[in-house]
């Protein structure tokens, strides 16, 4: 299918005319869409040898049309038998407020490779708790399963800002021990943070020995204070900036331990407890100028394009 | 061949001037990324070519890493026979546009050329430039008659080391399969050489030249995490494996300062803008975010393309950091005296012991130190000492580190295959790794070196990976067979180099 649509503000020049290089891809198709909310879409991605390979706690890098950016996303989920990934999706910048438009199924991405870093290691975790807040919900979904169907006692705890952004709870319920929802204005389960989930979930139980933190970097170090008293080990999955997510550009180096590590083959889980989270979330404000330019360009394109 | 030879040339009947090669002047190339050196006119190629002396036991053809039959060529430029000429060009080398370009030819070919003991040497690679490009322009390309062998071999990195080792296998008759990590073929080519030294058409059109011999791309694959090297030997059925995934992991110093925003890595800057079109946003959604003032901290081949990418991206003041002098520098000669033209500044003996940032996150200067060498290293170059009580600040709003690459540790972690003490992957003298069937070559065995190099370890183990899969070489010279017992066990020659693999259903 050759009917990858342009980029909304663009000139026609000669970069069109440039021999197609041998080795690019006719694309990767998208199967299924699934909108949870108005920012946050999930992805069915048609890779079978991508959907045999992949581990919880592994993500691919997806780069949506010609002219796009390469993107790391975290693979929510794996279907081996439709040979498909899942990708859930919030649409925060230009990129992933495109991909929202563009992203239907009879779409072909014009990237997707993976999966890159190390899946999760399960070790011996006998009783855990999983938690997902804001986009980092999905992906700790694959990581739940995987630690159930080891047989541990498995507690997941999920945020969102109210009961209307809630998604998957069927799915999460169905591994879970304990499923435990959180939410800003308290419309739905405990009101607060998720890290008052961690709480409840250590003061009923004394033997955790393992916690999981996927979400946004000031969740995470949240959840690695709260943890860090308690001695509870504490993983969480990092989303530095990327470019080629093979360990090639250093890009997306994190502090952890006090030493220099490259999220995509370094990690991207980590000791929370050793992360430096402030370096973090620094280095993710380093194109913020630039974002903000590509949104609105991209807005201004998209009012003015018949 | 019987042609009738012109009389024998000697150093004072050749063409005493070198043929100069037209230049972009540097004012104005620094606004473009057209290329730097434009190239020889037919004029300038043919009396360069008459420069050769015709050497019968040329040194230049022993200083290729690839053993361009250079005589043959050269001759055949001065006989008008170009097409014979890049005929020869081909037989050991399909990229003669790409070599011509990026080849370090005065440590090389050029080198050894005894024109050079008087005169200035042969222009051995614009010569090769000149061929390769005319073959572009013309559409020619060397099919050679293939008869499949029914081998399948499985090519790791689509770098110089690679598509060497492939074009060599495909000519063979093997089924061949390059797999890259990224979007687009060409590894080092495409992402780290700039457009105005290696434009990226010259890079695709040479590459079309490979699947003309059968060969396969597959981009989007990253061996290792999409299946390993063992799978691919025993699942997707490849008789011998060649890896060459290149160095690429960037050095850091761990320097105080290094999250700060405005600190990248030399492959970063180049990725961005090489690859991801970064020099155009927004039409090409991947920033960069370069200041107005670049130090580059580091002298080899990688600083000065960052540093001369900096400066067509708009840069005010491009700086060159480097703790020795000139004459150690690990770049050529040429790309230094091209970065000088083009208005970098160079700071010699001096290096950082701190990046500052103020209070946004940004750099706002580094903290150096002056340097002056002292004894010979291990690598024989003078050890720079730091000069006590030199520190002073430097003004720079963007530093770029181009200090050289570790290994990529994607394969170590992710096969059975033996590293070195320092990541690399641990070969023998024919590059064959630990695991039976799987060769190597290219910057993943030898750390960074330059794109020829790596061709010649990919044409080496492409020889050893025929005489793995028992293809004949013809050039091979078979021995007799040996009576008696010396270098034998139970009858088998020890120089052979036989696996059976058994594949369980």
């Amino acid at each position: 299918m050759k009917n990858l649509p342009k980029p909304v503000v663009q000139t026609s020049d000669q970069a069109q005319t440039i021999p197609q290089a041998p080795g690019a891809t006719a694309g990767y198709p998208i199967t299924g869409r699934v909108d949870f909310s108005d920012s946050t879409y999930l992805l069915d991605v048609y890779h079978p040898m991508l959907s045999k390979a992949a581990a919880p706690g592994q993500f691919v890098i997806v780069i949506s049309h010609e002219y796009g950016e390469r993107i790391p996303l975290t693979i929510a989920d794996y279907d081996r038998d439709q040979g498909t990934i899942t990708l859930v999706v919030q649409a925060v910048g230009k990129t992933t407020r495109e991909m929202q438009q563009l992203c239907k199924p009879g779409f072909n991405l014009f990237s997707v490779v993976g999966p890159l870093g190390f899946p999760t290691d399960l070790g011996n975790a006998r009783k855990v708790i999983c938690v997902g807040g804001g986009l980092g919900v999905a992906p700790v979904y694959p990581q739940l399963r995987a630690f159930k169907t080891a047989g541990a006692y498995v507690i997941g705890v999920v945020g969102f800002r109210n009961q209307d952004l809630i998604f998957w709870e069927d799915k999460f319920k169905r591994y879970c021990d304990e499923f435990i929802v959180c939410t800003d204005d308290g419309s739905a389960g405990i009101k607060g943070l998720v890290t008052e989930g961690i709480k409840w979930a250590v003061k009923h139980h004394d033997d955790i020995d393992r916690v999981v933190a996927i979400g946004p970097p000031i969740m995470m170090k949240a959840c690695a204070e709260t943890t860090r008293p308690l001695g509870i080990e504490t993983i969480v999955s990092l989303n530095p900036i990327m470019v080629d997510g093979t360990g090639m550009c250093g890009g997306c180096r994190v502090k952890v331990a006090g030493k220099t590590k490259f999220a995509c083959v370094d990690g991207p889980e980590f000791n929370g407890h050793d992360v430096d989270f402030d370096d973090l979330i620094t280095r993710l404000k380093r194109f913020r100028a630039y974002e903000e330019q590509a949104a609105n360009t991209w807005c201004q394109g998209r009012k003015s394009a018949p | 061949m019987a042609t009738s030879k012109p009389k024998k040339k000697t150093i004072r009947t050749i063409p005493q001037e070198r043929a100069r090669m037209l230049v972009q002047a540097s004012t104005q190339r620094v606004e473009n990324f057209e290329e730097v050196a434009l190239g020889f006119e037919l004029d300038d190629a043919l009396n360069e070519s008459e420069r050769c002396l015709l050497c019968p036991d040329p040194a230049c053809v022993a200083g290729c890493p690839v053993a361009i039959d250079i005589v043959g060529f050269i001759e055949n430029i001065t006989l008008g026979n170009y097409r014979r000429s890049y005929d020869i060009l081909t037989d050991a080398n399909l990229l003669p546009a790409i070599c011509g370009r990026v080849c370090p030819q005065e440590d090389q070919c050029e080198g050894v050329c005894p024109v050079g003991q008087t005169l200035e040497p042969v222009a051995i690679g614009r010569l090769e430039r000149w061929v390769g490009d005319l073959a572009l322009a013309k559409g020619w390309s060397n099919e050679p008659y293939i008869e499949p062998n029914g081998f399948k071999v499985g090519i790791v990195g689509s770098g110089p080391a690679g598509i060497a080792c492939a074009a060599d296998m495909a000519k063979t008759g093997c089924d061949v399969t390059v797999f890259e990590a990224l979007h687009a073929p060409g590894g080092v080519l495409r992402y780290g050489i700039p457009e105005f030294r290696l434009p990226n058409r010259v890079v695709d059109a040479e590459m079309q030249n490979l699947t003309r011999l059968g060969v396969k791309f597959e981009c989007n694959t990253l061996v290792g995490r999409l299946f390993t090297v063992e799978q691919m030997l025993s699942d997707l059925g490849f008789h011998t494996v060649f890896i060459g995934s290149g160095a690429g992991s960037p050095k850091f110093m761990d320097i105080p300062g290094e999250s700060l925003h405005g600190v990248l890595s030399a492959n970063e800057l180049l990725t961005r803008c090489n690859l991801m079109g970064a020099g155009d946003f927004p039409r090409h959604d991947t920033p960069l975010d370069l200041g107005d003032r670049i130090a580059v901290i580091g002298s080899g081949n990688t600083a000065m393309d960052a540093m001369r990418v900096a400066l067509r991206l708009g840069a005010e003041k491009v700086c060159c950091v480097y703790r020795r002098t000139r004459d150690e520098s690990p770049a050529r000669e040429e790309e230094i005296s091209h970065a000088e033209e083009e208005g970098i500044e160079f700071h010699w003996l001096t290096a950082p012991v701190e990046i500052l940032g103020n209070e946004n996150g940004n750099v706002r200067a580094m903290r150096c130190v002056r340097m002056e060498l002292g004894e010979p290293d291990e690598s024989g170059r003078r050890r720079p000492v730091e000069i006590e009580g030199s520190e002073y600040e430097f003004e720079a709003d963007t530093v770029v580190y181009a200090i050289g690459t570790n290994a990529n540790p994607v394969l170590g972690q992710t096969s059975k295959l033996k590293l070195n003490q320092w990541g690399y992957l641990e070969v023998d003298e024919n590059l064959a790794t630990s695991m039976a069937g799987v060769y190597a070559g290219g910057d993943i065995v030898t750390g960074a070196a330059t794109v020829i190099l790596a061709m010649g370890l990919g044409r080496q183990a492409a020889d050893s990976m025929k005489s793995y899969l028992g293809i004949r070489d013809t050039e091979n010279v078979y021995r007799p067979q040996q009576r008696g017992c010396e270098g034998k066990l139970f009858g088998i020659d020890l120089e052979e180099k036989n696996f059976t693999r058994l594949r369980l259903a």
